[in-house]
């Protein structure tokens, strides 16, 4: 149950370090207006209640976020918990789509690349997984667009959804599944390179221990000593590497959903970053270490049932 | 179906891949009916520009609301929900009749009282540009529902050019009257009298308006809806358009030479125009009061070394016309612009410059380096970088080392405008309809204003000038006004508190398929209700 400090921790270190940027909400709404009178600016600062001492934000802050009041935003004049809510869905899709493909297909190319090592498929999924894990992020989405969205017209370039609409129930999740091909794609890649190769030494490295050679002497079958065997000690650090992937997920989208212009979270949070909307952003990143703190959770008890020695305490 | 096998049957113009784009084109416009798809960036913050002026906002709030007039290319005054006007001998009330008729999109009646409230109650206390574009208004008088009679404390013939939907659009009364104006649950939800309804916003990809079938110009809008997506990307943005997925990229957008290239597709082309009533500059601001900048002399070099054309015609990609001084062509056709200026960009300016620096006592030192001085490129996209680096070169060749520094906008405008921390900063201006609406803040003392942004930063103080434009506000012979904006001009070109570099074309890229996009002055920024999609 550490959960709960760590959360903690992780709201006072964000409020102390957001307020290390200089400029602050007015200034930068001023700047996007293009003129300004001081009327103007001390309408905008008061809004804000930007004249209370650090010591008091902060204090109301932690208090709000006990009570779960993430404040308002007077930058987009609504709720911060709505206008977050209104975006996790879209971003809990994306990531948890791509850590589904990612931790599949990883397991599957390492597998196959640790039993087939010397063959030449072992070497095609190397040298993919090379490619994979060395091209910038931003770089292969743009690729993917010129490729598939502009050249093929296979699937759209951007967005979550056709604009105005495909219609309601399954169509609209066609469409969105449809949007959804290239940015999950895109931000699988990485951890799916990273699993292939820490699938196949782990199934190597398993397949010279003790265990296997007397199964093997048993008379086990191949298939199934793979299968039943191997596979479920193998896979026990793609978990653990799975939890951390959480967290590089919600980092990664930032960039994936900027490029395919993704209505979630990562841009929400940058958006709030450059605009100093520090609010909004203390509360993004607070249900986002939630998200990861839960997450995280879940590994542990994945691991407890694949692994029956882990036990929770 | 039948545009898919239309261009899947036409002969491969320039092989396989475009015709396989064609057809992904075809596919990305399928089903949208008479919807036409815009991207902008970046997305609005509120959805009602009587509060804000920031240009994301007007872009899309001058299609729910109307001003009382709207302006032609030329920027001469047209019907908007005023049918006719009057202003005075004495140029110190303007008499307005309204149309009648005309309903809000929630059923209630448009009357004069919307106007009196507008403008006295929201425009001028809440909107950055309120204070200068009605500065001198004191009642507004509502004889009846349809006459609104504006009385002036004294004649003010700029206030004629700012009262369009972008500066001057007008809200409900009923909905804003008793109310905490700036936060009202209306500004998200905006209920106006103009072409388009605002029917949902999908926060972080897009806002849908649907055609107002009650506006008040018979057959308008031709179109049925009117989409505005967000992309944060500008390769991807230029995808969307290239894809079919949008329609029309507003400047901005898209990079300066992707447009370039995308305008070289055979589906796509230029939107000409559309905003000359904004009169936008580019230009770099010094501060006046550092040495040395100081010296008027140094400030003159700084202006004779750079190329305005090869910045134009390379970082802009011709996007744009050298300057010459504050104030915009596009206020030529209203008698306001000269170009009988000193000239800085003349064939020996460099020689010129190495002298006046010279003359200033900036020996060139070790290295052949007279002194070192640093540009706060704007935070306005890579563009300024580019030119900053350009800047970098071409003060080498006499003698001045320049520093870049490039920060996030908050910083920026915290460094710049609130601390004074600067030598030279790069940026764009908007003139706005006249020069006393746009231009005149950045020139005259009373608006050296520490903290606030876009206001005289470069701290330019002189009598002279600050009287040229308290004549110019009053002075109702257009003879004679554009006679004081010609000493305006000559006075500051002198002076150079401020290089000016380029008149920028805020032009759109569109699919071929959409037309009359620009049809006033306002461009993407008026009401879009005589655009058509053909095909």
């Amino acid at each position: 149950m550490q959960g709960l400090p760590t959360v903690f921790l992780i709201v006072t270190f964000n409020f102390f370090l957001l307020h290390l940027a200089p400029g602050d909400p007015a200034s930068v709404m001023a700047g996007e207006a293009g003129a300004a009178t001081p009327e103007y600016m001390a309408q905008l600062r008061a809004q804000f209640g930007l004249d209370q001492p650090l010591l008091m934000q902060y204090l109301r802050y932690v208090w709000n976020v006990l009570t779960l009041d993430f404040g308002y935003s007077f930058r987009y004049q609504e709720s911060n918990l709505s206008l977050i809510m209104g975006r996790m869905g879209a971003t809990l899709l994306l990531a948890g789509s791509s850590i589904l493909l990612s931790v599949g297909l990883g397991t599957l190319l390492g597998l196959i690349a640790a039993m087939r090592r010397d063959r030449i498929e072992a070497a095609l999924i190397l040298l993919v997984t090379v490619l994979a894990y060395a091209s910038p992020i931003f770089w292969l989405g743009l690729m993917f667009i010129v490729i598939f969205a502009i050249q093929l017209g296979w699937v759209p370039t951007s967005g979550m959804t056709t604009a105005g609409g495909a219609g309601a129930g399954a169509a609209h999740w066609l469409d969105v599944a449809h949007h959804l091909i290239l940015p999950a794609i895109t931000l699988s890649l990485f951890y799916m390179a990273l699993y292939t190769r820490l699938m196949r030494a782990s199934v190597l490295e398993n397949l010279r221990m003790n265990y296997v050679t007397t199964a093997r002497a048993k008379g086990v079958a191949p298939r199934r000593l793979v299968l039943r065997h191997v596979l479920r000690n193998a896979v026990l650090p793609i978990v653990t590497m799975a939890g951390v992937q959480v967290g590089g997920a919600l980092g990664g989208s930032v960039v994936v959903e900027a490029v395919f212009g993704w209505p979630g979270l990562g841009q929400l949070a940058f958006e709030a970053l450059f605009a100093r909307d520090l609010n909004l952003l203390l509360g993004i990143l607070t249900l986002s270490s939630v998200v990861v703190v839960l997450a995280n959770l879940l590994v542990d008890l994945v691991h407890s049932i694949i692994d029956p020695r882990v036990a929770l305490s | 179906m039948l545009r898919r096998q239309l261009m899947g049957s036409l002969p491969a113009i320039g092989g396989a891949a475009s015709s396989l784009a064609g057809a992904g084109t075809a596919r990305a416009q399928q089903g949208r009916g008479n919807t036409l798809v815009v991207v902008t960036t970046p997305e609005p913050t509120v959805l009602t520009n009587a509060i804000n002026s920031a240009p994301s906002v007007a872009e899309l709030a001058t299609k729910i609301y109307d001003g009382l007039l709207e302006y032609d290319m030329g920027m001469q005054p047209v019907p908007s929900l005023a049918e006719s006007w009057e202003v005075s001998g004495d140029g110190k009330s303007v008499t307005f009749r309204l149309r009648q008729g005309v309903t809000w999109h929630d059923g209630q009646p448009f009357t004069s009282a919307d106007v009196a409230f507008s403008l006295l109650e929201v425009v001028k206390k809440f909107h950055p540009r309120g204070p200068g574009n009605l500065g001198p208004l004191e009642a507004v008088d509502t004889p009846d529902t349809h006459t609104a009679i504006l009385r002036l404390a004294h004649p003010y013939p700029p206030m004629m050019k700012g009262l369009s939907s972008m500066e001057c659009p007008i809200v409900a009364k009923h909905l804003y009257e008793g109310t905490d104006i700036r936060n009202n649950p209306a500004n998200n939800r905006p209920i106006g009298t103009g072409p388009f309804k605002f029917a949902e916003w999908n926060r972080g990809s897009s806002i849908v308006l649907e055609k107002n079938p009650n506006y008040w110009r018979p057959g308008r809008p031709y179109l049925d809806r009117l989409i505005f997506r967000f992309i944060n990307d500008p390769a991807t943005r230029a995808a969307a358009l290239e894809s079919g997925e949008v329609d029309v990229a507003f400047f901005g957008t898209i990079n300066p030479a992707e447009m370039r290239r995308l305008a070289g597709l055979p589906s796509i082309e230029i939107a000409q125009g559309g905003y000359e009533a904004l009169a936008p500059v580019m230009l770099l601001e010094l501060n006046t009061r550092k040495a040395p900048l100081d010296d008027k002399r140094v400030r003159q070099a700084l202006a004779y070394a750079i190329d305005r054309k090869f910045i134009v015609d390379n970082i802009w990609y011709g996007f744009g016309k050298p300057a010459v001084g504050p104030i915009s062509s596009v206020y030529a056709p209203s008698g306001l612009y000269t170009n009988d200026v000193l000239r800085y960009d003349v064939p020996d300016r460099v020689a010129r410059a190495n002298a006046l620096l010279d003359q200033a006592g900036l020996r060139r030192g070790a290295g052949g380096i007279r002194f070192e001085i640093t540009q706060d490129v704007g935070p306005y996209g890579d563009d300024y970088r580019r030119m900053g680096e350009y800047m970098r070169q071409a003060y080498n060749r006499i003698g001045v080392r320049l520093n870049l520094r490039t920060v996030d906008q908050a910083t920026y405008v915290r460094r710049v405008y609130g601390e004074y921390d600067f030598d030279m900063t790069s940026g764009w201006y908007v003139g706005m309809g006249d020069p006393t609406l746009g231009v005149q803040r950045q020139y005259v003392s009373s608006n050296i204003r520490q903290g606030i942004p876009f206001n005289n930063v470069a701290r330019y103080s002189d009598p002279e000038n600050d009287r040229l434009w308290a004549d110019a506000a009053v002075e109702t012979d257009a003879t004679k006004r554009g006679r004081i904006f010609q000493a305006i001009q000559r006075k500051l070109v002198e002076d150079s508190p401020i290089i000016w570099i380029m008149e920028m074309e805020l032009v759109a890229l569109q699919n071929k398929r959409v037309k009359n996009l620009i049809t006033t002055a306002l461009g993407v920024r008026g009401g879009l209700y005589d655009t058509r999609l053909e095909g």
